[in-house]
């Protein structure tokens, strides 16, 4: 017992030290690093984001891209039409999406396995569609996009979105620990058994399936604040619904650390390719996902636990 | 009215296109059970087969289809008896992973060797006059060449003895297995067949459309539409629903937008998913 507790120290040691060390990177680092890091903090809340829905209910979500463009939409147009307050724009388009999804995992969360995914691309898809049709220009700006400046230091971005990773990844921790994290990896073994043992499953499911879109929302909008514009193809783009499952995938899909770490290989993987194979980059990430899922498929973290480097308990 | 009747049958012209692309989708995700993203690349490498073909040795493109079929079916077999039958017993989520990696790593190789610039196969062109209406000799000309290859695809699944152990495999693979039928090579031949259809389809598509490396993904997304819309694993269903996607696209085009006749497939899978998720058709 003594020693468990001595181990738990020291973890909460080295925690509080990496975020002591996070929190004062904007007083030295260069801004190729603080972008660098701003990217990984996004991508990791986008890939925690997809695990907490996906990894514990089992649930492929290929529409995280919905989630990021629809946050990013309406907190871009609220900065650059109405010029709202950059801190209040980004909770709004997240509620925003976060209140939508709640109609949209009641009706699509009906929809098993496959189709679930396939409609959740098709939702994607036809949202980008539209949004960049002339019906809806007056209020989207069409395919024309939407630039704009929130007036936003580096600095506070970084931090901002650095409180929202923090935040995310001990929401995960938590539901992962919980009661209510055990019920969706109930759904996820087997939905039927865990509806005749009383499980709300419809509930549950859509109880993650707003959380993840909140969260993923809000990261979403400080991304597009980040880069300053934002435009349907640009916004809804499947890359920003594949890369985090990628991470996800990479660190170990259902582990509460296993997107964070997945984010952080793989933003620099991405940084090395893009700057040297710009050309294959594609095809070198394909590969990469053929791989992983041939050779890799329980991700470093659940290969770990495997191997019993780590314990094998649902709290990593 | 005449116009209308034109747009009617330009539908189903391009439907029957469609139809190949979808039957092939739904045919290896009945059977195999692996939903293949890539399928969209397949029929773009088919296409530049045709083109290639066709530019380097003059080699007429209607008879591309009698080649890609052979190639493109050996191709599909070796693929997944190297790494899509390792799939089978996982889950779905690796396959589609799995297959969307597959997808870019395709493309942007084809991107890679061949470029982004927009080709084409001059070799159709010009037009037949049908009653008062008009026809694009291409168009038609593929019409008839689908049609073709949905008859024999029918014929082969129906009346030969390979076809029967693939309908066996779809409807009960462990009893199949007890009668005596060797699933697992089924499973690989319907994998090549799913990706023949795919790049016939695509020599097809060269005869009238542009050919560029990311085609591919207009294809497969109306391919998922087909599927939905037909029922998984369901063949007929399929080239009904072709059909329908290739009228609908055709009738929006004209008198609505070519914008919103993009939003087809996605609203279509939306609303199919909702009100009927079992398909249209009865199996």
């Amino acid at each position: 017992m003594k020693n468990s507790s001595g181990d738990r120290n020291l973890i909460g040691l080295g925690i509080s030290l990496l975020m002591a060390f996070l929190v004062s990177v904007p007083f030295f680092a260069s801004d190729y690093w603080m972008t660098l890091l701003v990217l990984i903090l996004i991508y990791t809340v986008y890939a925690s984001g997809w695990n907490l829905f996906s990894g514990l209910t089992g649930y492929t979500n290929f529409g995280l891209a919905w989630f990021i463009g629809v946050s990013g939409y309406v907190s871009s147009l609220l900065i650059a039409d109405h010029k709202f307050f950059w801190l209040l724009a980004w909770p709004i388009g997240a509620l925003f999406v976060g209140i939508v999804s709640i109609g949209v995992g009641y009706i699509l969360l009906r929809i098993k396995g496959v189709y679930f995914a396939i409609s959740m691309v098709a939702l994607t898809e036809g949202t980008r569609e539209l949004f960049g049709t002339e019906y809806l220009e007056p209020i989207t700006h069409g395919g024309k996009g939407v630039p704009f400046v929130a007036g936003i230091s580096l600095s506070a971005l970084y931090w901002s979105i650095l409180l929202l990773a923090f935040m995310t990844v001990i929401v995960c921790y938590k539901i992962t620990s919980s009661k209510f994290g055990l019920r969706l990896m109930a759904i996820r073994e087997d939905e039927q058994a865990a509806e005749t043992l009383g499980i709300h499953t419809t509930r549950e499911k859509i109880i993650a399936f707003v959380l993840s879109a909140f969260l993923t929302g809000l990261a979403g909008a400080i991304h597009f604040t980040y880069q300053n514009y934002i435009d349907p193809s640009f916004g809804f783009t499947i890359h920003l619904t594949l890369t985090p499952i990628v991470m996800a995938l990479f660190g170990g899909v259902g582990t509460v650390f296993g997107p964070a770490i997945g984010a952080t290989l793989f933003t620099f993987i991405h940084e090395i390719l893009w700057a040297e194979l710009t050309i294959l980059y594609m095809a070198i990430f394909g590969g990469i996902l053929i791989l992983l899922i041939l050779f890799f498929p329980q991700g470093l973290l659940g290969w770990m636990k495997e191997r019993g480097v780590l314990p094998r308990i649902r709290k990593i | 009215m005449t116009n209308f009747i034109e747009i009617l049958i330009r539908g189903l012209m391009l439907g029957s296109v469609y139809a190949l692309v979808g039957m092939g989708l739904t045919l290896v995700w009945g059977v195999v059970g692996i939903v293949n993203i890539a399928h969209g690349e397949f029929v773009m490498l088919g296409a530049y087969l045709a083109f290639w073909a066709f530019s380097l040795i003059h080699f007429n493109p209607l008879l591309s289809v009698a080649l890609a079929i052979p190639i493109f079916f050996f191709a599909g077999m070796t693929i997944h008896k190297r790494i899509t039958e390792r799939l089978t017993k996982a889950p779905e989520l690796s396959a589609l992973i799995l297959t969307f990696g597959m997808s870019i790593l395709i493309w942007n190789l084809a991107q890679f060797f061949w470029t982004n610039t927009y080709r084409s196969v001059p070799y159709l062109t010009g037009s037949f006059p049908f009653f008062g209406l008009v026809f694009a000799k291409s168009k038609t000309v593929s019409f008839f060449l689908a049609l073709g290859i949905t008859a024999a695809l029918f014929a082969f699944l129906k009346y030969s003895r390979l076809g029967k152990g693939i309908r066996a495999t779809s409807q009960n693979s462990e009893v199949a297995l007890v009668c005596g039928i060797n699933t697992m090579r089924m499973r690989a031949v319907t994998f090549g067949m799913g990706i023949a259809l795919a790049g016939a389809a695509g020599t097809i598509v060269s005869l009238q459309w542009v050919i560029f490396p990311q085609m591919g993904a207009s294809y497969v997304s109306k391919a998922f539409a087909i599927v939905v819309l037909g029922g998984l694993g369901n063949i007929q269903g399929a080239l009904a629903g072709g059909l329908i996607i290739g009228v609908l696209e055709s009738l929006t085009t004209q008198y609505w937008s070519a914008k919103m006749a993009q939003i087809i497939p996605s609203m279509t899978i939306l609303l199919i998913l909702l009100l009927k998720p079992t398909g249209l058709f009865k199996k």
